[in-house]
């Protein structure tokens, strides 16, 4: 079979626009193309991988024949290709809880499985691509088909939470775009490797403009305190699964951007330090907010967010042991949180606000989805052997090199506040009797497979974390290397 | 690869045990019961072989050192006398499996500890430990917030100031192996040792219950069923005081640290007294012991403070001795709840001849407890007041008294309240508890007993274990007194004494007053004269001590738990502040991208 990078994005867009027409022929298909498309993704993810491990090369496809500087170009390098592999695997798991989600009623399940595969394929086009404009268009698709997704339900709360992120993705829109017509009229080139190459010629006014501009962007997509405040509105108000998409998708291609923006395209040496202490500030204040919550969605939420500050941080210290931290606090976000939205959602799925309270005695009703549930809180505050301890271990291990004493008493702070708001739920969930007659339903098997293939996953990478250790340290080095991006991406380039 | 086996099949017992209790609960008890007696077999039949391997980049290593052995042997001992124990103590409750798998999952923690020679590993399985020992405690659901959440929030604050000074150390010496760490310390910069080993202390002290970070273990230790507290206190809370006693030594081997040990001491004596205190006043068997457990850990870390050879052997063997007799009084406690459901002192009396064996193991701990002779109670504390003496730590001997007297008062209460005075009807029925729950807590009296006599066998594996340390030929024998004249009492001597004073006597007593002895009822008591009528009770066991508490209560109505839940609650309200940022309203949120781009701009604008 092909293994291709362009197929990322290539099919899920095509299919996406042709499952009207499926769905025309037979109603089933609406559903079974999604799934055959996303385990399509997951075999070109691991076929491709492979293929970066083995030959320690990115593969670099030019579309439509142009060469780099003028066409358009996708790398995928060993860390793009990961957080690509880690898109895509959350797509297969998200489409298999999701199958079976709620009626199937055909108006509703077709837009969902559109815009399923949209999102998807706009993440992994964030990822992927090599052009700064490109990415600006698949961050635009993310929005686009994540706005819809938000007022699925089509009540009030859902409408207003899509409107809130639409009023602030504007403006990650607009910034984004007068950063990059900044940058094309001072160089010309849209090309991320051709910026990184001339943009010492920039003039420096403009460019630090332009950089203020695209990481304001950016910072929104990616969910940096205070542009994050559309996130817990929209991740409590989206259907159950689009929380996972959210945290483990849509996040990721923002922080990609980011990281890509301030690791390779720039060169202010400043600008890391910028990022670690916003995402210090993000990580205190959302898990202290997530302290109080009483809606569960929302105090997941902003667990997230909290997540997503620790991920600035790693990327913030810039060694190579905090980028590894980074990768494993990426990888532990996107299936620990996947898990604990999931499941979650299954705690709550009757109750109309989603209280906290009203997930009270399901441990005795869902045992599974309670002790799944439980699994992923655990990891999550990062207890061994479950794999989000790797990531905490690592990002400690990382500021200590970094002389960052300060850091790491302030993680560690932050990891017993965690522990306080998830086990109050954990203890709620299994010990407290229910306050209201909230009726508990039962995962499908299709939900409980996914939920459990995430479990499994947690606990495989947290009892043996040699199988993914090697991966990390290879996209750690290619994030590192940016002369090699830049070479690999124009070959004929000659530094000077 | 061996070295792991134990904790492999550890782990996969635990699982195992899950899945049969699943099945079938006979089916699981039998496994729990294989398991119990296959830990000490495995555990004394197999060579300890060192193995290392590569994790993450980090190296783990694995082996037991002579001086984890010690702990090991007290971890086996007790984890297979609980384990059988547990059988018939658990078998009327539900969710069997998920209690069996944390138990056994814990064991498997509380050995992977002792099994680790590089702090990585050790954290994990202290994190294992901590996490399993919290589902138990909140096993049976109630007051999981506020008992549950407390355990466990104190344990994350001990283990995450370890995992600190775990990072820094890897840091500073390019490696967590312990011994490595142990080797290079004295070439640490100032910062870096008091840093490190601040960290470490806080991180074991912890979990060894000491003053001021005890709060969460009155509660915890009595939450959890019986006959997991007997192992929890008795094992579990030693893993503090064996990595408290790694990093002590440590310290006083590179002097200019000794201010640690003068802390130490000093909070290990103001544990003793004022555990001890609370031990006093409390109204129910569990919390009388858990009190008495944190008290018994302070001497503990007295002797480890005082840090003299003397001090760290009494330290060693009291750790021992406790692991022992607390035990016994969990499992009596347990027994005693097992067969009256009631664990207050004022629903219970007399159950001496209901329940002859649990009071004879009763009766025997409390006697080590107390530091009486003839039981080697009495060596532990004579070892403590010698090393204070030589030390000359006059005022912490004064506090040691103290709270050694004050522990009679409710070692007294203990064993009146539950065991003699006026039955009443109501556990006119009471039977001796089931033999597995027996056998454990009488084979382990006659053990104290036999230890009594012969406590060399102890002091040997010390001796052994702290030559671990770099401390040699410690025996029993470096205990000598001597007064200006050169006249020398030498501790062995006197327990030997002790012994043949306490035999003789026994024969004689018994011997002598053989005819004059008759057999009483409990009600057959007379008052000034007065015959008693039956129905009235003259066993009180309410408001036990209560002139005592009247006098020093001004004192103990300062509780640091207050301290605490202030701070945590202003933590919280802090962060209050926070959540009106997050208005619901979508100008603001607007408003505020503004504010951080002209906030972006103002500071870039500065750069240039």
């Amino acid at each position: 079979m092909v293994a291709d990078p362009i197929l990322y994005v290539a099919l899920p867009l095509l299919t996406a626009f042709l499952l009207p027409l499926f769905g025309k022929i037979n109603k089933e298909l609406i559903r079974l193309i999604p799934g055959l498309l996303f385990a399509f993704l997951v075999y070109n993810s691991f076929a491709l991988f492979s293929k970066v491990t083995s030959t320690g090369q990115p593969i670099i496809v030019e579309i439509a024949g142009w060469a780099p500087p003028i066409g358009i170009n996708l790398v995928y390098s060993a860390f793009s290709g990961f957080i690509a592999g880690i898109i895509s695997v959350l797509a297969l798991l998200v489409w298999t809880y999701s199958y079976k989600f709620k009626k199937v009623e055909f108006d509703n399940s077709l837009k969902y499985f559109v815009l399923l595969m949209l999102i998807t394929a706009g993440s992994i086009g964030v990822v992927l691509t090599g052009d700064l404009f490109n990415q600006f268009v698949f961050l635009e698709i993310v929005a686009l088909s994540s706005y819809p997704l938000v007022a699925f339900y089509r009540g009030r709360n859902g409408a207003e939470a899509s409107f809130k992120y639409l009023l602030v993705g504007g403006f990650a829109s607009i910034s984004i775009l007068l950063g990059i017509v900044l940058i094309y009229s001072q160089l010309g080139t849209l090309n991320m490797a051709d910026i990184a190459a001339n943009i010492d010629q920039m003039p420096r006014n403009i460019k630090i403009t332009a950089f203020i501009l695209l990481f304001l962007g950016f910072g929104i997509e990616a969910e940096m305190f205070p542009l994050n405040t559309w996130a817990p509105d929209t991740y409590s108000q989206a259907p159950g699964p689009i929380g996972s998409v959210f945290a483990g998708m849509t996040a990721k291609a923002g922080i990609y951007a980011l990281v890509r923006m301030i690791y390779t395209v720039f060169d202010f040496s400043g600008s890391f330090e910028i990022l670690l202490i916003m995402g210090i500030i993000t990580l205190v204040v959302s898990e202290g907010i997530a302290l109080r919550q009483e809606n569960l969605k929302r105090m997941l939420a902003y667990s997230s967010l909290g997540q997503m500050g620790l991920l600035m941080i790693a990327f913030g210290i810039n060694t190579k042991t905090a980028i590894v931290a980074g990768m494993l606090i990426l990888f532990n976000h996107a299936v620990i949180k996947s898990l604990l939205f999931l499941s979650g959602s299954f705690l709550v799925y009757n109750s109309k606000d989603k209280l906290i309270k009203d997930a009270y005695g399901m441990g005795k009703k869902l045992p599974l989805t309670a002790i799944l549930f439980g699994i992923g809180a655990f990891a999550i505050v990062g207890l061994p052997p479950f794999s989000g301890f790797w990531g905490k271990l690592y990002l400690l291990m990382a500021s200590a090199d970094a002389n960052m004493l300060a850091l790491i008493a302030l993680i560690l702070a932050v990891s017993v506040v965690e522990i306080v708001y998830y086990f109050r739920v954990v203890n709620g969930v299994y010990f407290k009797k229910a306050e209201t007659e909230v009726e508990s339903h039962k995962p499908n098997w299709n939900a409980s497979l996914a939920m459990i293939v995430l479990a499994v996953a947690i606990i495989v990478v947290g009892v043996y974390p040699n199988i993914i250790y090697d991966y990390l340290v290879n996209a750690a080095d290619a994030l590192l290397d940016k002369a090699g991006y830049i070479g690999n991406v124009l070959p004929d380039f000659v530094s000077n | 690869m061996s070295n792991l086996i134990i904790i492999l099949a550890l782990f996969g017992g635990a699982i195992l045990t899950y899945i049969a209790f699943k099945l079938n609960k006979t089916l699981g008890n039998i496994f729990v019961g294989l398991i119990a007696i296959a830990l000490p077999v495995y555990f004394f039949a197999y060579n300890p072989e060192d193995y290392s391997v590569q994790f993450m980049g980090l190296t783990l290593q694995f082996g037991f050192t002579s001086f984890a052995n010690l702990f090991a042997i007290l971890v086996v001992f007790l984890g297979t006398a609980t384990l059988l124990y547990s059988i018939p103590y658990m078998n009327k409750k539900d969710n069997l499996g998920w209690f069996y798998f944390n138990f056994i999952l814990s064991i498997a923690g509380m050995m992977g500890i002792l099994m680790s020679k590089d702090f990585v590993s050790l954290f994990i399985f202290w994190e294992i430990m901590t996490w399993s020992s919290y589902l138990i405690v909140v096993f049976n659901g109630k007051d999981t917030n506020k008992i549950g959440i407390r355990y466990m929030v104190y344990s994350a604050i001990g283990a995450y100031a370890m995992l600190m000074a775990i990072v820094l150390i890897n840091k500073w010496s390019g490696t967590t192996s312990i011994s490595h760490f142990f080797d290079t310390f004295a070439n640490y910069s100032t910062g870096a040792k008091v840093l490190s080993s601040l960290l470490l202390l806080t991180g074991f002290a912890v979990k060894s219950a000491l003053m001021p970070l005890h709060v969460w273990a009155p509660g915890a230790y009595s939450n959890a069923p019986m006959s997991y507290t007997s192992i929890f206190s008795g094992a579990l809370s030693k893993m503090g005081i064996y990595g408290m006693t790694l990093v002590a030594v440590v310290l006083y081997m590179n002097t200019g640290m000794d201010m640690f040990g003068e802390v130490l001491a000093w909070l290990g004596a103001i544990t003793a007294v004022l555990a001890t205190f609370w031990a006093v006043f409390q109204t129910d068997i569990r919390k009388l012991l858990a009190y008495s457990s944190i008290g018994q850990l302070g001497y503990i870390a007295v002797g480890l403070g005082i840090g003299t050879e003397l001090g760290v052997m009494a330290a060693l063997f009291l750790a021992i001795l406790h692991g022992l007799f607390k035990g016994i009084l969990f499992m009596a406690a347990g027994a005693v709840e097992y067969r009256t459901g009631k664990t207050d002192f004022k629903d219970l009396r007399g159950l001496i001849w209901k329940m002859p064996f649990t009071f004879f193991s009763a009766l025997v701990a409390i006697i080590a407890l107390a530091g009486m002779p003839p039981l080697s109670g009495l060596i532990s504390k004579w070892l403590i007041y010698e090393a204070l003496l030589n030390s000359q730590h006059y005022f912490l001997i004064i506090l040691i008294f103290l709270s050694s007297t004050a522990a009679f008062l409710y070692c007294f209460h203990f064993l009146y309240g539950v065991f003699l005075g006026q039955r009443e009807d109501d556990i006119e029925d009471v039977k001796e508890a089931p033999v597995l729950m027996v056998a454990p807590m009488v084979i382990i009296s006659f053990i104290l007993i036999g230890l009594g006599t012969f406590p060399d066998f102890v002091f040997d594996q010390i001796a052994i274990a702290m030559s671990y340390l770099g401390i040699e030929n410690v025996s029993m024998d470096m205990s000598v007194l001597t007064n200006e004249w050169g006249n020398k009492v030498y501790l062995k001597h006197v327990n030997t004494l002790f012994m043949v004073v306490f035999a003789v006597f026994f024969v004689i007593i018994s011997l002598v007053s053989r005819k004059r002895t008759r057999s009483v009822g409990t009600k057959d008591i007379a008052n000034a004269g007065e015959p008693i009528l039956p129905e009235d009770n003259y066993h009180f066991s309410q408001d036990f001590y209560k002139p005592f508490w009247r006098v020093i209560s001004p004192v103990m109505k300062y509780r640091i738990e207050t301290f605490y839940n202030r701070i945590g609650n202003g933590i919280e309200e802090f962060f209050q502040f926070f959540r009106r940022l997050y208005t619901g309203n979508g100008q603001t949120y607007a408003f505020y991208v503004v504010i951080f781009l002209t906030i972006l701009f103002i500071v870039g604008a500065t750069i240039i």
